[in-house]
Parts: C-alpha cells; structure tokens; sequence
C-alpha cells in the first residue's frame, strides 16, 4: 500500500519536472528576466563568500619585524585544516553537538509527528486553535526564546524553580549535567511546531479516497495513521530530519544566550560558537577553516541520511 | 561600561556573533604596509570634517558642543555599542577606518598588532598632552612611551562597595585586606547562612584580570625581539588560590553573571553583602538597586598586606586610527574631548564617564557626595584609587582569546573540574599558542 502510494506522488512530481523542460528553451530571455533577481544576490551574497572562506582557510599569517610588525598572509596549504583536526576543543564541541542531536532531533520530530496526526484525525475540536498555537514559538525570534527561557531557568528569578523548591526538589537547569538538555528544550520548543506544519501540509494533501478504501477494507484509525499516513508523508519526514541534522550542527542562539546566565557553557561549546571566538580573536583564517569543516559535516552527514532513507523508503 | 551596555550585551553579542560568522569571509586580509610611522602634523586649509566613532551613551550631544564652537573642525559621531571591535576590524580592513574610535585600554595592543593606529607624536600638542592625564593610562595609550596613539577617555580604578547595613547588623568590621576580607565571608555566614559576601563570575575575566593588576601580576613584556608573557607568574597565582579557598568554602557565590538580572536579584535579596567594582559601577547599583539607597558605602578595594595597590577594570581611550588625514585638527578634538572641564563634565553626566585626566577628578560632580551613598563623597575614593594604580601593566597583543581561555577555564574551576591555578596556566598557554597563530614573536617569560 505504502509503495503504491508513494510512486503515486512521484509521477505527479516527474511529470511537473517534464512539463518546465520543455517550456525552458524558447524563452531563455525571460526566464533569465526572472532569474536574475535571484541568481546575482545568490551569486554575491552566497556562493562568492563560501568561495572566500575557502580561500581564507588556505592562507596563514606571517609577520615581519620587532613587537608590533607588520602582517601578511601567505598561502599555507592544509596548516589551517591541520590545526583543526588537532583541536581538542573542536571535537569535544563536535561530541556536545552529537549528543545533543542523537536525543534532541528524534524527540523533536516524534513529538511534532504526533502532534500532526492529532491535528489530522477528525476528533479534535479546535484545530485551527491548536495548529497556531503550535506554531506560535516559531515566530518568536530564538534569541528572544532563549532570553526567555534563561528567565525561567534562572535560580533567582524563575517560578519554576521556586515552584520545585517548594515541592522539595532542588532543580539545576544550568548545572554542568543539565545545561545541554536546557539548550535541548529552548530547541525543540522553537522548532517542534516548525516541523508539526511541514508533516501537517503533507497530510493534508493525501487524497480522501485512501481513507475511504482503507475503511472498506476495515483498517482501524491506528491502522490508517500508521500504515497510510505516516508512509505518504515519509518524505516530509526525512525533510524535517535533514533540516535537524542542519540546525543542530549550527547550533548557536540558544547556547550563546544561556552563556550569559551559566558559566557551564565555554566559550567554544559548539563548532559555530568556537569559530565565532577564533575569529574575534582576529584568526579569521582558522575560523574560515572551522566553518568549512562544519560544511562538510553537514553536508556529509546530510545527504548520507538521504541517501539512506531514499534507498530504504524505496524512494 | 554601563548597564546598559551588559544588556545590550545579552542580546547584541548573540545577533553580532551571528553575523559576524557570517560575515567572515567578507573580511580581506590585511596587506603589508608599514608601521604607524610619525606622519606630519600640518593644519589643514579650510573646514575638515572628522569620524568619531564610540560607544558612549549621549556623546552625540557633547560633540555637538565642539562643533557649535568650532565651525572649521566639524566631528561626526556613529555609535557602534553593538559591535565595536567587529565594526571597527571590518572598516580599517576596507580602508574607511573613521579618523578617531573608542578603544578599550586591554584591546590597544591587538588593535595596535593589527596595524589600526597613526603616531601622532609629531603634533607638539600630543606630546603635551602627557601631563594631563593619570599616569598609568598614558603608559597604556603611548605603549610605554613610544609614541602616541591615543588619548585616554575614561577609566575604571577598582573600590569595595560594601552593605554597610548588613556589616552593622552583625557587627562586623568592613575589611581592609584580603585577608580580613575572607574572615569577614566566615563571619557574615555564621551570622546569616543565606548571606554571601561576593559573587565570582568566572566569565568576567576583566574583572579578574583588575585583580591580578592590583596584586601587580604583570602579564606581558617586551625583550630580547620577543613578547614575554608571564601571565602565570607567582602574584597571579596567589590570587587564583586566594578566590579557590573562598570557593571551595562556597563562602562566595558562583551561580551569579555581573551585571545580569539574577545578579541584581540576589542583591535584591540582601542575599550579597559587598560588589567588588569600578568606578562607573556606583551608577550600575544606584540604577538597578532603587531601593537599597542609603545602605550602600564604598571604600577602598581590600589591599594585599600593606601595598596599597590597586586595579582598573573597564574604561577606554580615543584613538587616532590610520589613514587619518587630519592629524592636527584631531589632535586639537580629542584633547578637547578628554581634557576640557566642560566636555568631561558632560560625558560624566550623559555617559557615566569617570574621567582619565586629572583636571577631570576635580570635576564639582566628583568632589560632591552622592545622595544613593548616604551623601558620602565617593568620588574621593575612586581619585585615590586611580593613583594607587600599578603604570607598568600592559595587556597583550591577543587579549581577547586569552580572556576567553581563562573564562572557560575558571567556569571548569567552579563547577569543581579544576582549580584556578589551572586556569592561569590555560590563560599562559593560550596567549603563546594565540600568538603563535597569529605569528607573533613571543615566549614565556619569567
């Protein structure tokens, strides 16, 4: 049934690519009328500075005379990269953001799948309700969720803690233990109704007449969610995991702005934080050979997951 | 250094962090040019118009001032609180480096390494100008007397703020040394169990670092070709042992950031009974703590033995960056700016500004007593403070990360992974590796 499905949507996909192939040729000039638009601030603002950080990575800096001489760099090869690779700091925030990604991202998207398929069944009362409100953290800023957050995790200030106290826990949400997962929840709280919507839009687009069979053939709602819906909007769902895997490796907001409430995050605590403090320390170097480092990673681990799934989904 | 600044803090360094990854790599490399020479120091003909940019509230109206009185040296103000070194790096490195900027006194030699200034000891008046300003600052902006770079603006000599209420209820003597200081912690627990006698913030290193200068830890040197870095040196230590006994005996807190909203809830609380601070912290607490006015009195910071050293913490100078065509009429601006009884009036009222020129401590606004204070004249304290300050200390060329090394290295500290000592020798390590990267001669001194 899944299988059916699926190469259902992707003839409809094939033949939507066929039908823009063919209009192309003749009318070049438009197209590029309409393309220009993107295509130059693409060009200037996205592919010629990645073309620089990769050129910045290769050079190290070399100095001429006495206490404050002068400087210049010169092309180093893989000297940057090397200092990276033996970076201590480097791999241990590499294992913090591993660690959180293992149990942030599958939490996540477990949560926002269910979420979705409530919001599908026709017994909930309220949906419209329930779906802004899902996605009402997603239009707070995530520094702002963060400042938030760190309000009700701070000792000092947070109800909840004095709510805990009372009941006689001693909770320690920034303690050296704790700090990550709080880091984890500031996350999943911002972006779990993000991916709510992407699984829910894909629901909504699975033509009635499945349900309808699956009813005739005497499939109960668990059975229709798990065998019909959750396979249709399996692509949905690898989407919403490669935008994870992104997100967690650029880590950044919600660390940095807990930072200034717990001393229990360093100063190098993700890779994107470590090449924000290379680089304020004026090694931009480095710091370009960090950030393309973090590209291949993401890049790698990535479209490895797509790979993986496409072959195991049958895609 | 004011409060405002430490929120802007919260929020800007995250959205500037941001950013500036992004904007990495439209930042070029510098190319080789040749050391601030001493350039010439002609008037110009006719109107000139200058770029001042800083990060002092309300300084747009001081400017305003000069250019009513001075209509052939106009000065243009921009406010760059929100990224300063970021703005700054990113404009010497496109050649538009505006004619003066704000720098603070721990970044002059990154800056300086980073080829940002003019030596403007060709202007009489420059040179001059030495008199004028408190002996340790000028040793900082003219780098030991070798040229002149920069004006001090404004400082940050280090005093005790002490609960004197609390001190009174428990009958305790406000101390006078460090170690009358920590008896003092043992006996305002035993009065009070919910009561701590400071907070230490592992992620302030500046604060840290006005410490090591007070017990005269020299960090850094210059002989033999080389930078001699001697941040782990026996009087840095000491104060690193002295802070890990008040913590392992959780005599201090550690759960507390300077200058955040928990910090000021703690004292809310009366939960903190003394603020190790600078001088431009007795408008932080008259600000943040409304209701505590009164109970508050500030004294001299606790001394080591009998030296009656002290440290600075915060404060910044005006420099003259390269490329500045107008050398003369900056020069004339920036004394005016930092030496004119008017204009440092002004700054100290718009700003919170405590000045670095000595005409500046008579200021009728610093000789005057302080309502928050009980009346008392607190300024007095901050004046001598700034005289007890050690001239020789010198900040290193990658202050920066080596901050950062330090705080992350005292955060392991607090929360039980380490000692401070260990991360003094972080700090040693991270300024010669730092170094290195950045090619810089150095070795470790001793």
């Amino acid at each position: 049934m899944a299988d059916i499905a699926t190469r259902g949507t992707r003839v409809v996909a094939e033949s939507g690519d066929r039908r823009r192939l063919s209009d192309g040729g003749p009318r070049a000039g438009i197209v590029l009328a309409f393309l220009t638009p993107f295509f130059l601030p693409f060009v200037l603002f996205y592919l010629v500075p990645i073309a620089y950080a990769i050129w910045q990575s290769f050079l190290v800096v070399r100095r001429t005379g006495g206490q404050y001489g002068t400087s210049y760099t010169t092309f180093g090869g893989f000297e940057q990269y090397a200092e990276v690779f033996q970076n201590g700091e480097f791999w241990a925030s590499i294992g913090r953001i591993a660690l959180f990604g293992i149990v942030q991202v599958p939490v996540m998207l477990v949560v926002a799948l269910i979420m979705a398929l409530l919001l599908d069944t026709p017994l909930l009362k309220l949906k419209s309700f329930f779906r802004v409100a899902a996605f009402m953290p997603y239009a707070v800023p995530g520094v702002i969720a963060a400042i938030m957050w760190s309000f009700l995790y701070s000792p000092q200030l947070s109800p909840v803690v004095d709510l805990l106290k009372g009941l006689g826990l001693e909770p320690d949400f920034l303690g050296p233990g704790a700090v990550l997962w709080s880091a984890a929840n500031v996350s999943t709280w911002l972006w779990t109704g993000y991916n709510m919507l992407i699984m829910f839009s894909a629901l909504q687009a699975i033509p009635g007449e499945l349900y309808e069979a699956a009813k005739l053939d005497g499939a109960s709602n668990w059975a229709i969610a798990w065998r019909i819906k959750v396979p249709i909007i399996a692509p949905s769902i690898i989407l919403t995991t490669v935008f994870s895997i992104i997100g967690t490796l650029q880590l950044y907001a919600e660390p940095a702005v807990l930072r200034q409430i717990s001393s229990n995050i360093s100063s190098t605590y993700t890779p994107n934080m470590l090449a924000y403090a290379v680089a304020s320390g004026n090694n931009y170097q480095q710091a370009a050979a960090i950030s393309v480092v973090i590209a291949v990673i993401t890049f790698v681990l990535s479209f490895g997951f797509m790979r993986l799934t496409s072959k195991r989904a049958g895609l | 250094m004011s409060n405002t600044v430490m929120r802007i803090r919260l929020a800007g360094a995250v959205v500037a962090g941001a950013v500036s990854v992004a904007l990495l790599a439209a930042c070029s490399s510098p190319a080789p040019s040749g050391e601030a020479s001493a350039a010439s120091c002609q008037p110009a003909q006719g109107k000139v118009t200058l770029q001042y940019w800083n990060t002092v509230p309300g300084m747009d109206q001081v400017v305003a001032l000069w250019n009513k009185k001075n209509p052939n040296i106009q000065v243009e103000t921009k406010n760059i609180a929100n990224d300063q070194y970021g703005t700054l790096g990113n404009a010497l490195k496109a050649g538009k480096a505006p004619e003066l900027a704000q720098i603070g006194y721990d970044q002059l030699p990154s800056m300086r390494t980073q080829d940002a200034f003019v030596d403007v000891s060709a202007c009489a008046d420059a040179v001059a100008a030495k008199s004028k300003f408190v002996p340790w600052t000028w040793s900082q902006t003219s780098f030991g007397d070798t040229g002149v770079f920069a004006f001090p603006q404004d400082t940050g000599p280090m005093a005790l703020f002490v609960r004197k209420d609390l001190f009174e209820k428990h009958k305790i003597e406000i101390p006078k040394t460090w170690d009358e200081y920590a008896a003092d912690a043992q006996k305002l627990r035993d009065a009070d169990p919910d009561l701590s006698i400071t907070f230490f913030d592992p992620n302030n290193a500046e604060f840290f670092n006005g410490l090591l200068w007070q017990n005269n830890a020299r960090m850094y040197g210059y002989s033999g070709d080389k930078w001699q870095v001697t941040v782990d040196s026996e009087q840095s230590r000491q104060v690193a042992d002295y802070w890990q006994k008040l913590i392992d005996a959780k005599l201090v807190r550690t759960d507390l950031a300077h200058a955040t909203p928990p910090m000021y809830a703690a004292y809310e609380k009366n939960q903190v009974a003394t603020y190790i601070g600078a001088a431009w912290g007795y408008s932080m607490l008259r600000d943040n703590l409304p209701d505590q006015a009164g109970k508050w009195t500030i004294v001299p910071l606790p001394t080591w033995g009998t030296s009656a050293a002290s440290g600075d913490w915060g404060g910044s100078t005006v420099a003259f960056m390269k490329g500045n065509p107008h050398l003369y009429e900056s020069v004339k601006f920036n004394t005016w700016l930092n030496t004119d009884p008017e204009a440092l009036a002004l700054e100290n009222k718009l700003g919170g500004l405590y000045p670095a020129a000595t005409a500046g401590l008579a200021l009728p606004a610093l000789s005057e007593g302080v309502p928050y204070y009980g009346n008392e004249k607190i300024f007095d304290v901050f004046a001598e403070s700034s005289k007890n300050i050690d001239t020789s200390f010198a900040w290193g060329p990658t202050q920066k990360t080596v901050n950062l090394a330090l705080q992350d290295a005292m955060a392991k500290a607090v929360s039980g992974s380490g000692k401070l000592t260990d991360a003094i020798s972080a700090a040693q390590a991270a300024a010669l590796k730092s170094m290195q990267d950045q090619a810089i001669p150095a070795a470790a001194g001793n």
